[in-house]
């Protein structure tokens, strides 16, 4: 069960990334936000999300993505970055 | 090239020595602390340790072949006062001075300086501007009635062309620019995106909620279309 859960989680992660590279930003959060619920322990969903955030323009959120994908994994260097330049460091 | 000293290397001073170095401008750098002279030697043409506030070793620095010196010792008002009058007296075709307050400015232009800046100020007016207005990026004012703004486009404007929106019409401004961010996969596979512009955008353009549109115009048309949107 668990592990049907964490590949549902990843489908949902991977649709979630073709509609961010469709720029079809609200429907990548919904499919993201479901993958987050499923596995709350990955980081790349987090940064995914804040890409899209950023994406969209909404630093606020982006940046809470970020740092909890850094939470998770703090060798993210692509979400350290983001972050560092939302922050304007 | 225009050349350039930049006569005290605090955080400000240092920022507009790197970015003319950047620029590829060749720069004299001045400061009486050993450790800031050090630092700014490693990107400077020309960096010196001492007080420029003496008169006769500021004189033997050599500053004709200088076309702009920045001073940038506003903490200390008496130095950059002397410094401002030094380089004027010495020839510099044109003195940039850092203020701190309205009583240094009002000194300052007294004694020639030919412009004036206020980082702390201009800084603290923007953070507050962007605070008020989150989706406003940067407004430059060209002058007293016309503004350069960059701006978050709206989910009201979403799907929308220029041609729909008919700004130009409505409200007599111009979008000169559109940023976009594209998604794409970087060499390590990672999503990302990078930032696209639009430099000669026309009628057919479409715009979606997150670009950011650069647009000229009257001061009070651009906030009349901004409340419209904010509607």
């Amino acid at each position: 069960m668990i592990a049907d859960k964490k590949e549902l989680a990843n489908a949902l992660f991977e649709i979630g990334k073709f509609y961010f590279f469709n720029e079809r930003y609200d429907e990548a959060l919904r499919v993201l936000k479901k993958s987050a619920d499923l596995n709350k322990k990955e980081p790349e969903t987090y940064y995914q999300m804040g890409l899209v955030y950023e994406a969209k323009n909404e630093s606020m959120p982006a940046k809470e993505m970020y740092l909890k994908a850094l939470e998770l994994n703090p060798r993210l260097s692509v979400a350290q970055e983001h972050l560092d330049r939302l922050v304007g460091k | 090239m225009r050349q350039f000293a930049v006569i005290g290397l605090g955080k400000f001073g240092l920022a507009v020595a790197k970015t003319l170095t950047e620029k590829g401008c060749q720069i004299l750098v001045i400061d009486s602390d050993e450790e800031r002279v050090r630092e700014a030697g490693e990107f400077a043409a020309s960096a010196i340790q001492m007080d420029a506030t003496d008169e006769e070793a500021l004189r033997k620095v050599g500053f004709e072949s200088i076309d702009v010196a920045i001073v940038s010792v506003g903490e200390n008002l008496e130095s950059s006062i002397l410094i401002t009058l030094l380089l004027k007296e010495i020839g510099v075709k044109e003195v940039i001075s850092k203020a701190l307050t309205a009583h240094h400015a009002k000194v300052l232009q007294k004694i020639g300086a030919d412009r004036i800046v206020f980082p702390e100020r201009e800084m603290g007016i923007k953070v507050a501007e962007h605070l008020i207005s989150p989706d406003i990026l940067e407004l430059i004012r060209l002058s007293p009635d016309y503004d350069l703004l960059e701006f978050t486009v709206p989910r009201g404007m979403n799907g929308k062309t220029l041609k729909d929106l008919a700004l130009r019409t409505k409200y007599k401004v111009n979008i000169v620019a559109i940023k976009k961010r594209v998604p794409y996969v970087n060499d390590a596979g990672e999503s990302e995106f990078r930032e696209e512009i639009n430099p000669t955008p026309n009628g057919d353009d479409e715009l979606s909620a997150g670009d950011v549109i650069v647009m000229t115009g009257e001061t009070k048309m651009i906030a009349e279309f901004r409340k419209e949107v904010q509607k």
